[in-house]
């Protein structure tokens, strides 16, 4: 269920912070450049005015440019679904839950062994998502090694459409022919390419790279579906104090170059292409040189992103229920929780990022309701608290009086539909919770996995649509070069 | 005399004080009078990074100082380079590696984190840069007469170019005379194992295998 937020957002940038790091966007773009691995990108912005050098493969793009591509931008879309019913709306006041991705490995929900992830995984971790009422996209939450490698986008959207009719992220598309057959894939359950165009039922992440470059393919895959009109997750990555500076302020203002300026190649060409506005920042620990995805610095890189975009009105995707936890420990509870509250509280529009461990690398099944379960506590606590006449309940406090209770009235009773309900977490005393076998929360979130892997039936794919699917794999396995 | 012992000092404090600019200045002087460059290395720039690596041990310095020290020291050496060569002299290293990111794949970063390490630690580094093809990582191997080969990747798309790179060090001979192996973001233990290369899950672990190997005396002989 896509949460609604009344909350107004918290702001860790002022006026002018925002200002500051928007104009020092422009100039770096202008000044210092950018590296730009496409040709197309190139042509593309030499032909809108930008200065260009084919042979150092650099753009120096003039700020009007920049803004103008921002007008250009959509400020609200739909990310639409199989099912209408399951269209996810991005405005900024809308919440919604996806998928983390897109991972290698796989804690095993049977062994417990962590072992290479598989179609399987993807498509029993979308099954789980078709079945959660609240969560509202997937994004590939596994990469299935046990397919052709550089068809894999192609296996993890196969196995994701049978078992959820939820609007599918593509987890990042490296190669333009990746992304034709992505597409071609989508039309064929879509109903055509024009039907695509009017429901986009995918959307596709373009992850930048950090100083400043937009790599080749993943701007040709880019331009590619902005074709289509199927939005593009514009996605920079800063490593802080390695790919990025160290200080927060420094690796906000490069990754948000970087969005501005694969905006600006994407509206250059189609003009009011959807984009949303991505970060996934990563600290590094300074004694060992690891990464890790939701220490302080870069939850607080992403939350300075999320307010960067609502600067902008663009729809974020960012941060979230993210950690570098190996197992659903309590290192992952803290590490996604706090993120995860942050960038909710900071206005993100997707901001659960519910199922991995290790820095988006290691699904775990338990963890994927374990953050679901986060993701909905956390959209309650943004509800904030409505204050009128009814809820005040001024007239039932005087009539139950100073001694009496609440539990039989009718105010109670109308209200109960509103109070959070766990789906794993266990309120019971001691002796309780040991009667029913002293599970943890781990244990819990087990048993529920298996509970809706076996019961929950997804709508299927036609047969005809699932041939022509299965041809289209077919032609690009051949197709996509390897 | 004291000459050269003022210019060894340089050298190590350019690597101790993470001064680029100042190590080259310094090994442009330690060629000027004449100073076996060997000795410029061990004597001089070594020993800087053998306090830094002291003081990042004990918790006073972290990876950030040992990039930066690492990167003072390798840019003296390339101005050393040359010299080592006329005199056909050799480092005494503790093994010498050639290490890139594959082709198609330009993240560099953690191959970067694992250059600096492995100098810190006492191996003679070449870094093939990154979208590297797999001849130009067989070409350099064969050139320093390497014990290590290293490839990086980050994306699963380009995890492919390091079977590539397998196959090319079976067919060129090498196999038996170095150790080749893998890292970065799309790498897992079991795809190491499936195109016959060393698994290390991070910088630090890279090393430790590399130096593990090496004790064991698993790194071939050229």
């Amino acid at each position: 269920m896509v949460g609604l937020r009344k909350l107004k957002p918290m702001e860790v940038l002022d006026k002018d912070d925002l200002t500051n790091i928007h104009l020092n966007s422009l100039e770096l773009l202008e000044k210092m450049g950018v590296k730009v691995f496409s040709k197309e990108a190139l042509t593309i912005l030499e032909e809108s005015g930008a200065d260009v050098d084919h042979k150092k493969q650099m753009a120096w793009i003039p700020p009007y440019l920049v803004e103008e591509a921002l007008r250009k931008a959509p400020k609200s879309f739909k990310l639409c679904a199989r099912n209408p019913k399951n269209d996810v709306k991005l405005d900024g006041s809308h919440i919604s839950c996806s998928t983390d991705g897109t991972g290698l490995s796989t804690i095993d929900l049977e062994t417990g062994e962590r072992r290479p992830s598989t179609k399987d995984d993807v498509a029993k971790s979308a099954l789980i998502i078709d079945a959660l009422k609240g969560a509202d996209l997937y994004y590939p939450t596994v990469t299935p090694l046990d397919f052709p490698k550089h068809a894999h986008v192609l296996h993890e959207y196969d196995a994701a459409l049978d078992n959820t009719q939820k609007h599918f992220i593509s987890g990042a598309t490296y190669l333009p022919e990746e992304a034709n057959y992505l597409i071609k894939m989508a039309a064929a359950v879509a109903g055509g390419l024009k039907e695509l165009r009017e429901r986009p039922i995918i959307s596709a992440v373009a992850c930048m790279m950090s100083p400043l470059i937009l790599p080749l393919g993943e701007t040709d895959a880019a331009l590619e579906f902005s074709k289509q009109g199927i939005p593009v997750v514009a996605m920079t990555m800063p490593l802080t104090g390695a790919t990025g500076p160290i200080t927060l302020a420094g690796s906000v203002l490069i990754g948000n170059a970087q969005i501005l300026g694969i905006n600006t190649v994407i509206q250059m060409k189609y003009p009011g292409a959807p984009v949303i506005y991505s970060s996934y920042p990563l600290s590094m620990e300074v004694r060992t040189g690891a990464f890790a995805v939701s220490f302080p610095e870069a939850t607080m890189v992403a939350v300075g992103h999320i307010q960067m975009a609502r600067h902008y009105g663009l729809p974020s995707l960012g941060g979230g229920t993210i950690g570098s936890a190996k197992i659903p420990d309590e290192q992952a509870a803290y590490e996604k929780a706090l993120c995860g509250l942050m960038c909710m509280l900071a206005g993100g529009d997707i901001c659960g990022t519910i199922g991995l461990l290790e820095n988006y690398t290691v699904l775990s099944y338990e963890q994927l309701l374990i953050d679901y379960e986060m993701y909905d506590m956390m959209l309650r606590l943004v509800q904030g608290i409505d204050v009128n006449e009814d809820t005040l309940a001024l007239d039932t406090i005087y009539k139950v009086g100073p001694e009496g209770h609440f539990l039989a009235e009718k105010h109670t009773l109308d209200h109960t539909k509103d109070v959070w309900i766990p789906m794993l977490a266990d309120p019971a005393p001691y002796g309780t919770w040991k009667d029913k076998g002293a599970k943890s929360v781990v244990d819990v979130a087990k048993e529920k996995a298996k509970e809706i892997l076996a019961t929950h039936r997804p709508t299927l794919l036609d047969r005809d649509v699932k041939k022509r699917l299965a041809e289209i794999i077919k032609e690009g396995e051949k197709g996509i070069p390897h | 005399m004291q000459e050269k012992q003022a210019v060894l000092s340089e050298l190590e404090n350019a690597v101790k004080n993470f001064d680029r600019e100042a190590a080259v200045e310094a090994a442009k002087k330690a060629l000027k009078i004449g100073m076996n460059p060997i000795e410029a290395i061990e004597k001089g720039l070594t020993k800087g990074l053998r306090e830094v690596g002291d003081l990042f041990g004990k918790g006073e310095l972290f990876i950030p100082h040992l990039v930066a020290a690492a990167e003072a020291m390798s840019s003296a050496i390339k101005v050393l380079e040359p010299e080592i060569l006329a005199r056909k002299a050799k480092r005494k290293v503790l093994g010498r590696v050639v290490i890139g990111t594959v082709a198609g794949d330009i993240h560099d970063i953690g191959k970067n984190l694992v250059s600096c390490l492995l100098t810190a630690a006492g191996f003679e580094v070449h870094d093939v840069g990154k979208d590297a093809p797999a001849e130009k990582f067989i070409e350099k191997a064969k050139e320093v007469e390497a014990n290590v080969i290293g490839a990086s990747t980050l994306m699963t798309v380009t995890a492919p170019a390091q079977k590539e790179l397998a196959d090319a060090i079976a067919k060129s001979g090498l196999k038996a005379k170095l150790v080749y192996i893998v890292g970065g973001a799309a790498v897992t233990p079991q795809w190491a194992e499936e195109i016959g290369a060393v698994y290390a899950p991070d910088a630090n672990s890279a090393v430790k295998v590399i130096k593990s190997l090496l004790e064991a005396r698993k790194l071939g002989d050229w």
